[in-house]
C-alpha cells in the first residue's frame, strides 16, 4: 500500500486514536533508539561523576544515579524491558484468554460452567501473592515472570470473550455454518475467532497497561528480572533512595513509565470508543 | 401545484405542506422539493422502498430530524376553527408536536418506556397534554383503550409483557391521547402478522379516519398502503415521484417505478413440478422447548417429494421455524420421531456422519444482514461449504454460483456489507447452493425485503427449481409469496398442521377457518387491482 494512503487513513482516525497511536510509537521508537543516542553505557559505574545534576554540557542528559551511571539510557533501556515484557505478556494473556473465552462462550452448557467456575476460582486466588512467592522460589527468570504477569491478566479479557461469543453463537450465521456441515472447531476457527478478534485486541491495550504496571510493580519490590538488566520498577527503587540528593533519579523513569500506562490506557479507551456500533 | 384552499379559507386542507426538503450535513439533497396536502378524515399513503425518503419526511414535519439533518420548507396546519397556523419547517417545531400532530413508529416496544406500566404512560400524557385530573385521566385511559379493544387490564401491564399487535394498538392509544388533528404512522403495521395487522388497519380507519382525523400512512407495501389511503404518494430515491387520488394512481400509472411497484404485488406464478417419489418423509415429530408446558410441535406425516415446492403458512409462534430447525437437525426431533431423507434415516444420524450429510439439506435465513459472516469475503463465504465437502472451489466454480442467483463475478473479492438487503440475500442462495443440496429450506427468507425485490427473489427461487430440480420448504407467514412458489400449501397453527392441500385448490376453496382466515386477511383492494 503506498505510503500516502496510510497517511491519510492515519489522519482520519478519531482524534483520541491518533494521539495515543503517535505517543506509543514515540515510546517504543525511543525505548529502541535512545541508549545508542548517548556515549556513556548503562553499567559501568563512574565514581568521578556521581549523582550529576541533568545537564546538555556534561553529556548526562538526565543526571547519573549514586555510582555515577547515567540515568537517559538507563530509563530508557527500562522502557524497553518493561514494553518488552509487558507486549510480550499481554500477547499470552490474549492467546489465553482468547482461546478460553471463544470455546467456553461457543460450546455452553456444562463445559462453559466448568471453565467460568474454574474462572472464578483463578480470580479468587491472592494471585500477587503466589507471584512473589514463585519468583522468590523459583528466582527471578524471564519466562517465569513473563507466565506470571500473563497469567494474572489473562481472566477479565476470558470473561469478555465469552460474553461476546456466546451472543455470537446464535447468529444466523453461525447456525448457516453448522447447517453447512462445519464441525464445531471450523466455526470456531472460521467464524468467531475472526469475530471476536477486534473485541479482544481492544481489551489487550488495556491489560497491556496493567500488565507493565505489574512488571513494574515487581520490579519495584526487587522481583523483576535478575541484575544488571532494570526494568523501569527497580530504576524507581533506586531512585527513590536518592529522593532526598538527586531527585531526578526518580523523575525520569516516573515520567517514562506514566507515558506509557497513559498512553496504553488511553488506546484503549479509544479502540473501545471507536469500535462500539452505537456510536458510528 | 396551486391548491383551490389558498382562496376558500372554510374549504382549506387539513394540512398543506409546501417546498419541503432535507438536507444532511454537507448540503447534499437528501430530500428534494417536496408539495403536498391532506384533507380531514383522508388518508395520504406514502410507499416507497426503504431508503427512499419516507421516514425522513415524517421526521421533517414532526421537526424531529437527527442532527446534522436541516429541512425547509413550510407546513400550515388548519385548526379545529377554522384558522390557519404556518409553521417554518428549519424552525422549532415543538408546538406542532403537542397539539397538532402526533407520530407512531414502527418499533413499539422500543417507543414505550420499557419500566413503567401502560396506565401510567398513559396518564401522563393525558396530565400533561390536557392538564386533566388523576382520575379524570383514569377514566378517559381506560376509554382510550376501550376505544382501541383492549381489556382494562392492559393498564397495569409493562411494555413487554404485551403482543407487538396490542402494543401498536397501545400506541395508537397515546398517539390519539393528545388530540392530535394529523397522525403520521410509519410503517406501523409492518412487523405485524397479517391478520393483526388486518385488525390494526381496520381501528385506523374507524378511530382515527373514522373521526375526523388525517392520517399519513408510510409503508414499503403497496398492497397494505393501498388498502387505507384515498391518496397515493410514491417515493423513490429522495423524490415524490407520482401523487393522486389512490384509484387512478393503482390503475393508470404514469411511472415506470410505480408499476413495477405494482407489479411487484402480483407476485410471479409457480411453475408446475415435475413430482415423482418423496425426497423427505417424517412420520411423528413431537418437539417440545425445554421448560414449555405445550409442544412446539406436533407433526403426524408430512412428505416433501423430489422438485416439489412444499409451502408452510401460518402467523408467527406457528411452529412454523420449530419445524425448519428440526429439520436441519438443529433441534431433536422427538423420540418416536422418524425422518427418512432419500433412504437415509436422517433423525438418527449424529457427529461426523450427520456432519457429512447435512450438505443435503441447507437454508436460507430471513434476515440477509445477520446470515453472513461479516469478516468473510464473498469468495470465502461460497467455498466454505464446498471445502468442507472436499468439493471443487477454483473461481469458475464460485463465479457459476453467484450467476446462477444473478450476481457477477466482482462480488467475489467483497465483504457482504458492500451489498444491499436483497443482494446479500441472493448471496445466501448462492452459499446454500454451493453445498449441492436435494432440499433447500427458505425459512422466511423474503419476509425483511422491499416488495420489489422479494418478486425478484421468489422468481430465482422458482428458476432455480425448475433448472436444479430442487426441492424447496418455503416457509413464510405471507400467503401470497406462498402462492407465488408453492405447489403445496401446508397452513400451520399452534404447532399442527391444520390443513395440506395443492396450492391452487387450497386458494381458491380454503376449507379449513384458519386458512380462510389467512386468505381474508390479506389487504382487499390491490388483489382486485392485480386481478
Amino acid at each position: 500500500m503506498p505510503a500516502v494512503t496510510v497517511l491519510q487513513r492515519f489522519a482520519l482516525l478519531p482524534r483520541g486514536l491518533r494521539w495515543s497511536l503517535l505517543t506509543l510509537a514515540c515510546l517504543i521508537v525511543l525505548a529502541v533508539v535512545a541508549p545508542w543516542l548517548s556515549p556513556f553505557d548503562a553499567e559501568t559505574p563512574d565514581w568521578d561523576a556521581v549523582l550529576q545534576p541533568p545537564s546538555l554540557a556534561s553529556g548526562h542528559w538526565f543526571g547519573t544515579d549514586a555510582i555515577g551511571r547515567d540515568i537517559f539510557v538507563r530509563s530508557f533501556l527500562g522502557l524497553r524491558l518493561s514494553l518488552l515484557i509487558g507486549l510480550l505478556a499481554t500477547a499470552i494473556a490474549l492467546l489465553i484468554g482468547l482461546g478460553w473465552g471463544a470455546v467456553a462462550g461457543y460450546f455452553g452448557g456444562r463445559l462453559e460452567r466448568l471453565l467460568m467456575r474454574l474462572l472464578d476460582v483463578f480470580s479468587a486466588l491472592p494471585f500477587m501473592l503466589l507471584v512473589i512467592l514463585l519468583l522468590a522460589l523459583f528466582g527471578r527468570s524471564l519466562p517465569l515472570l513473563l507466565l506470571a504477569i500473563g497469567g494474572y491478566v489473562w481472566i477479565e479479557l476470558a470473561r469478555v470473550v465469552r460474553a461476546e461469543a456466546a451472543r455470537l453463537r446464535s447468529q444466523p450465521f453461525v447456525t448457516a455454518a453448522i447447517v453447512a456441515g462445519a464441525s464445531p472447531w471450523q466455526v470456531l476457527r472460521w467464524h468467531l475467532l475472526p469475530n471476536l478478534l477486534g473485541l479482544a485486541l481492544v481489551y489487550a491495550s488495556l491489560i497491556a497497561a496493567n500488565a507493565v504496571l505489574i512488571e513494574s510493580f515487581l520490579g519495584f519490590l526487587g522481583l523483576g528480572v535478575a541484575e544488571p538488566a532494570s526494568g523501569l520498577g527497580s530504576l524507581l527503587h533506586d531512585g527513590s533512595q536518592e529522593l532526598d540528593q538527586a531527585p531526578w533519579t526518580l523523575l525520569f523513569p516516573a515520567l517514562l513509565l506514566v507515558a506509557t500506562l497513559a498512553s496504553f490506557q488511553q488506546l484503549g479507551d479509544a479502540l473501545r470508543d471507536a469500535t462500539d456500533p452505537r456510536r458510528s | 401545484m396551486t391548491s383551490p384552499a389558498m382562496t376558500e379559507p372554510e374549504e382549506r386542507a387539513l394540512l398543506d405542506v409546501r417546498d419541503l426538503r432535507v438536507l444532511d450535513g454537507e448540503g447534499r439533497e437528501l430530500l428534494s422539493s417536496l408539495s403536498f396536502s391532506l384533507d380531514a378524515g383522508r388518508c395520504l399513503g406514502i410507499v416507497g422502498e426503504s431508503g427512499s425518503g419516507k421516514s425522513l419526511t415524517a421526521l421533517a414535519l414532526c421537526g424531529l430530524l437527527p442532527a446534522p439533518l436541516r429541512a425547509s420548507g413550510c407546513l400550515n396546519l388548519c385548526n379545529d376553527d377554522g384558522a390557519v397556523s404556518a409553521f417554518d419547517l428549519a424552525g422549532d417545531l415543538g408546538k406542532v408536536r403537542g397539539g397538532g400532530i402526533a407520530l407512531v413508529f414502527q418499533d413499539a416496544l422500543a417507543s414505550l418506556h420499557p419500566l413503567r406500566r401502560i396506565g401510567s404512560q398513559l396518564r401522563e400524557t393525558l396530565c400533561v397534554r390536557r392538564g386533566q385530573s388523576r382520575t379524570q385521566a383514569d377514566v378517559e385511559a381506560r376509554q382510550l383503550l376501550a376505544r382501541m379493544q383492549l381489556p382494562d387490564s392492559v393498564l397495569s401491564r409493562l411494555p413487554h409483557q404485551l403482543s407487538g399487535g396490542q402494543r401498536q394498538r397501545v400506541l395508537l392509544a397515546l398517539a390519539l391521547a393528545t388530540q392530535p388533528r394529523l397522525l403520521i404512522a410509519d410503517e406501523s403495521t409492518s412487523a405485524l402478522d397479517p391478520q393483526v395487522q388486518a385488525d390494526v388497519l381496520a381501528l385506523l380507519r374507524r378511530e382515527v379516519l373514522g373521526r375526523g382525523i388525517g392520517l399519513v400512512f408510510i409503508g414499503h407495501d403497496l398492497s397494505v398502503v393501498a388498502s387505507l389511503a384515498d391518496r397515493l404518494a410514491v417515493f423513490h430515491r429522495g423524490r415524490l415521484i407520482e401523487q393522486g387520488a389512490a384509484t387512478p394512481v393503482l390503475d393508470h400509472p404514469t411511472q415506470d417505478y410505480t408499476r413495477q411497484l405494482i407489479a411487484a404485488t402480483r407476485l410471479p406464478a409457480a411453475p408446475p413440478s415435475v413430482i415423482d417419489s418423496p425426497l423427505l418423509s417424517m412420520r411423528g415429530l413431537r418437539v417440545r422447548y425445554p421448560g414449555a408446558t405445550q409442544d412446539a410441535l406436533v407433526l403426524d406425516a408430512l412428505d416433501i417429494a423430489r422438485g416439489e415446492t412444499l409451502a408452510l403458512v401460518g402467523e408467527s409462534g406457528s411452529g412454523k421455524s420449530t419445524l425448519a430447525r428440526t429439520l436441519l437437525r438443529l433441534l431433536p426431533p422427538g423420540l418416536d420421531a422418524e425422518i427418512h431423507l432419500d433412504g437415509l434415516r436422517w433423525d438418527r444420524l449424529q457427529g461426523a456422519a450427520l456432519r457429512r450429510e447435512r450438505r443435503r439439506v441447507q437454508s436460507v435465513f430471513q434476515d440477509p444482514y445477520a446470515s453472513l459472516d461479516p469478516r468473510q469475503r464473498i469468495d470465502r463465504l461460497l467455498a466454505e461449504p464446498r471445502r468442507i465437502h472436499g468439493l471443487s472451489t477454483d473461481r469458475d466454480t464460485l463465479v457459476g454460483l453467484l450467476a446462477a442467483v444473478g450476481l457477477d463475478a466482482g462480488a467475489l473479492g467483497r465483504h457482504p456489507h458492500a451489498f444491499s438487503g436483497g443482494q446479500r440475500q441472493r448471496i445466501a442462495i448462492a452459499r446454500a447452493l454451493a453445498a449441492e443440496p436435494d432440499l433447500l429450506i427458505a425459512d422466511e427468507a423474503v419476509s425483511a425485503l422491499d416488495a420489489r425485490v422479494r418478486g425478484e427473489i421468489l422468481a430465482l427461487l422458482n428458476r432455480l427449481k425448475s433448472e436444479r430440480g430442487l426441492s424447496l420448504l418455503f416457509i413464510s407467514h405471507d400467503m401470497d409469496a406462498a402462492a407465488a412458489v408453492a405447489d403445496r400449501i401446508a397452513v400451520m397453527k399452534d404447532g399442527r398442521i391444520v390443513e395440506c392441500a395443492p396450492a391452487p385448490a387450497l386458494l381458491r376453496s380454503p376449507r379449513h377457518d384458519y386458512s380462510r382466515a389467512l386468505l381474508a386477511a390479506r389487504p382487499a383492494p390491490l388483489r382486485m387491482v392485480a386481478g
